[in-house]
């Protein structure tokens, strides 16, 4: 079954795993920008990264036919640092004409400090101002719900943005509810140990619907499975679920929200019919 | 924007012959680390993170719903409404 990968970060992947999510259905992706492991120590190792993720990545995904877009920021980690923050977010904006931006992404919190918060502002600002979408992460383990919470106060406050815009990435069991009684689109995090398991999201699916509900592997450098949407079809499948309902999840949620952005080639993604 | 309907739910009898072994296994799994915890050297200085997890056993052991969004919020930070104006951000 053809899929779209919303959250996966590619950059730490070989060129094999982009060869091998193709052979598996992977049609299109979108990386958000995020954290490399190690605090980079200036604004231009930013805008290398960001030149990797506007011009390097999309050619390596389309030798597979993958359409590959990404999302720019300065991750929540790295947000601790407001002054190299601010330097990112004044140069994002020479970015954002680039044909794979969708918009602002990852921002969020991490360990919802008063400096993550301030800057999470400023990229929601800049967002506004650009009119961009937005792509957020939400805090692992303990840090998730009160991060969360912190995140949604923080977004419903600002007038100018549009909920449906907005995609809240990592939900679990204890914030997808009001992430959508909100109005805004969830995304399901499949990550061993730490996020949700393939059987937890088919779970959230039965309790929540498909409505603004998507899912991702979140493929980075750590223990991560590039393939793990694969696993969550499979299982839904397992479950006697229509084929109707898991295309949605894995397809048509993601191609709805991408195409609020204009740099969205929605009409070259390749796709098999529904009734396949 | 439109809502669709919830998908079917499969029969309680189905879920059970489905899941059971998977089921049988994370609590072996379980039952080994508390075994595991139990036969290790020394003693827990903390005893935050054991007595989580018990709780959180008591919450798969309860007759209540939801249990995995309350086991979810057992190991949360608490959240507090007021954190904007503790972090003066107005």
């Amino acid at each position: 079954m053809d899929y779209i990968d919303p959250h996966i970060h590619m950059v730490s992947r070989t060129t094999d795993d982009y060869e091998t999510l193709a052979r598996m259905g992977c049609v299109a992706m979108s990386e958000p920008a995020f954290w490399a492991g190690f605090d980079r120590g200036s604004v231009e190792s930013f805008r290398d990264y960001f030149r990797q993720l506007t011009e390097f990545e999309p050619k390596r995904a389309a030798q597979f036919g993958i359409q590959h877009y990404t999302w720019l920021c300065i991750n929540a980690k790295e947000a601790e640092n407001v002054s190299l923050s601010r330097e990112v977010i004044a140069m994002i904006p020479e970015f954002l004409s680039a044909s794979n931006v969708l918009g602002i992404g990852e921002i969020g919190l991490n360990k919802n400090t008063k400096n993550e918060s301030t800057i999470f502002l400023e990229h929601v600002d800049l967002a506004a101002k650009y009119e961009q979408q937005i792509l957020i992460h939400t805090p692992h383990l303990e840090d998730k719900y009160q991060g969360t919470r912190m995140i949604l106060d923080m977004l419903v406050q600002d007038s100018r943005i549009e909920r449906s815009r907005v995609l809240v990435d990592h939900v679990e069991e204890h914030t997808i509810g009001e992430v959508l009684d909100r109005g805004f689109w969830a995304g399901m995090t499949l990550y061993p140990v730490t996020k949700c398991t393939p059987q937890r999201a088919a779970d959230m699916i039965e309790r929540f619907g498909s409505e603004r509900l998507m899912a991702n592997s979140a493929g980075d450098w750590g223990p991560s499975k590039p393939t793990a949407i694969p696993d969550l079809i499979m299982e839904l499948k397992r479950r006697g679920h229509s084929r109707d309902l898991i295309r949605k999840v894995v397809f048509e949620n993601p191609r709805k929200f991408f195409s609020q952005s204009k740099n969205f080639k929605a009409d070259a993604l390749h796709s098999e019919s529904a009734s396949n | 924007m439109s809502e669709s309907p919830k998908p079917k739910q499969r029969h309680a009898e189905q879920v059970l012959t489905e899941e059971f072994l998977l089921a049988r296994s994370k609590i072996l799994d379980l039952a080994a680390t508390i075994d595991r915890l139990q036969r290790a050297d020394g003693q827990v200085e903390s005893l935050e993170k054991q007595e989580l997890l018990e709780q959180g056993i008591k919450i798969l052991l309860d007759d209540q719903g939801e249990k995995a969004k309350r086991v979810q919020l057992l190991m949360s930070r608490q959240y507090n409404p007021q954190w904007r104006e503790h972090y003066g951000l107005h």
